[in-house]
């Protein structure tokens, strides 16, 4: 075997060097498939197949090996027929993706809200339109679309997630935070959510709420710490929001004390020098998030020039 | 009575063994492998909603648990206050409802609607598919094979379990130890699940197909209803379990509780 599978499943494809990483191995995978599928009858061992090439397809349509990619949706249709709901998805993902022009996008449009008016609860192909019309430039409409799916399918969190994001963009700033917070109830301990409804709320401290938001921020990057107590992004966060908070002095008003936000900024100060240092070392394997990596250093960099 | 002490010593045919006990636990085994195959067959997936008000009156009633389990780890007050009341007059006036105009009337009878008449079919066809081989091998067993002793357990049992291990065999003074042909049945029956787990995997019995239908709509699989149950009840039900709720959060202090435990000392 060209492939060890274990690898392919470390891959999962969600950032774009390890996509390029797991679609540069499309031709080994689905060539060795159509011998080793012979002798694997095992139920669990052929559902994580489909699911490597759903992945796989993912993946080749991120890096443009749209040819790869076919094949892969040719194989997942050939198994679950293409009136399968997700089939449908992905193939309009597929149509979408190979689409020459702006008048194709629209024919893919148009494609859906035919197949929405047979089968109106088609989830994958609700979500896909949505898509589609943000990436048409229409994002009221996009926003009325998803708001249509969530009053019927109100626990869905990432389609909460999106709705936030497409609010966010418009400069809603409170109606985001409102459809963060849905999706939280749904998933409660997802410490990136948390996160990310702090970074909400930290770029939304700006009127005359500004202490309650920021208070309320820094409660979330706390959380996001609590549940994963090595998450860059939270300690970022938590930085910037209790540097703000002390800077602006909210911490008379709030119902935090100064010396905790003090506290807090030195205990992430300190956290966040740590990950750096570590996460530095082996730079391969945090290759993905380098970005992130490279903003935390520079505000470490800040933080240590006010200090000097 | 058993004289206590002395052991019972029953002469037994050793073609009891290949006849009696071989059998029944070979077709024992066998029906449970084409049992679980039967019902993968004959598994119908539950039904999607058709409509979106449908998925909505479904989803409604998981949101407002949702609400209430996880309210305390991710809302303020005043934040939860604004969705208790939203959800609380939703389900009061029943505006989640598929159509509330029929709100207050008694529920379709399930015989006569369709949808809950496949569902029923569906409970029924798993039943059947329980009785049906344990009626025909009972009865097999009972003409074939009653009254026979056919094995000795290794160990001394109280004689509680005597009409647990002696059924069909009427003898008052037998030791429990003994074990009746009928008896090795339903010992089977009960004790066979890990057979079956190690031959057809660990979670048989059409979990295959669940496993399979993975790449279906994951949202739509969920249905908290029930056929023939009257959501509008359920949702008075849950109305209720909101309004008295009381509110905390765990994000009051979370401040303080991580420099406390993940904090160095010198800070």
């Amino acid at each position: 075997m060209a492939v060890p599978v274990a690898d392919i499943r470390e891959i999962s494809g969600s950032d774009l060097i390890s996509a390029l990483h797991l679609a540069q191995q499309a031709p080994a995978i689905l060539g060795q498939e159509s011998r080793s599928r012979v002798n694997s009858s095992n139920s669990s061992e052929t559902a994580d197949y489909y699911a490597r090439l759903e992945q796989l397809l993912l993946a080749c349509l991120r890096t443009g090996d749209d040819q790869s990619a076919h094949t892969c949706l040719n194989r997942l249709s050939l198994r679950f027929g293409p009136s399968n709901e997700r089939i449908m998805g992905l193939r309009g993902l597929y149509e979408e993706a190979t689409a020459k022009d702006q008048s194709a996008l629209e024919k893919c449009l148009q494609e859906y809200d035919n197949t929405l008016s047979q089968s109106p609860v088609n989830v994958p192909i609700l979500k896909r339109r949505v898509a589609l019309l943000r990436s048409l430039n229409r994002p009221s409409d996009a926003i009325s679309g998803l708001i249509q799916l969530l009053d019927a399918i109100p626990t869905d969190a990432e389609a909460w997630c999106e709705l936030a994001d497409l609010y966010q963009s418009q400069g809603l700033g409170s109606q985001a935070i409102f459809s963060l917070e849905e999706a939280l109830l749904i998933a409660p301990n997802s410490w990136n959510i948390h996160s990310r409804l702090g970074e909400l709320l930290y770029i939304c401290a700006s009127d005359g709420e500004a202490s309650q938001l920021l208070g309320r921020s820094v409660q979330h990057f706390s959380r996001s710490i609590e549940l994963c107590d090595d998450y860059l992004r939270g300690f970022y966060g938590l930085t910037l929001a209790s540097a703000r908070m002390l800077d602006n002095d909210y911490a008379v008003s709030g119902q935090l004390p100064r010396k905790t936000l003090e506290r807090l900024k030195a205990f992430a100060l300190v956290k966040l020098g740590e990950i750096v240092e570590s996460r530095s070392m082996d730079d391969q394997h945090w290759a993905s998030s380098r970005s992130e990596l490279i903003a935390a250093k520079e505000l470490l960099n800040r933080q240590s020039n006010i200090q000097a | 009575m058993a004289i206590q002490g002395a052991e019972q010593t029953i002469l037994r045919d050793p073609a009891l063994f290949y006849w009696i006990l071989f059998p029944i636990s070979v077709v024992m085994i066998l029906t449970g492998i084409l049992r679980h195959y039967a019902t993968v067959l004959m598994n119908t997936t539950p039904k999607s909603p058709s409509t979106l008000a449908e998925s909505r009156e479904r989803l409604a009633l998981l949101r407002g648990v949702n609400l209430r389990n996880n309210a305390c780890s991710v809302l303020g007050r005043e934040s939860f206050e604004m969705r208790k009341n939203y959800m609380v007059t939703g389900f009061r006036n029943g505006a989640f409802l598929k159509d509330p105009n029929n709100r207050g009337q008694p529920p379709a009878n399930p015989m006569t609607d369709p949808a809950g008449m496949e569902a029923m079919m569906g409970m029924l066809k798993g039943n059947m598919m329980m009785m049906i081989p344990q009626t025909l091998i009972m009865s097999w067993i009972n003409a074939f094979f009653s009254g026979f002793v056919i094995l000795k357990l290794p160990f001394p049992l109280t004689i509680r379990f005597k009409s647990m291990l002696q059924s069909g065999v009427m003898t008052r003074d037998l030791d429990v130890q003994w074990v009746s042909s009928l008896s090795w049945y339903f010992l089977n029956l009960m004790g066979l699940q890990s057979v079956f787990g190690f031959i057809l995997g660990s979670d048989n019995a059409a979990s295959q197909m669940a496993q399979q239908m993975g790449m279906a709509n994951p949202a739509a699989m969920v249905n908290p209803l029930q056929p023939g149950q009257d959501p509008d009840k359920l949702y008075l039900n849950e109305a209720e379990n909101l309004e008295v709720m009381e509110h905390f959060c765990i994000l009051d202090g979370v401040e303080e509780r991580i420099l406390q435990n993940f904090a160095p000392a010198g800070i």
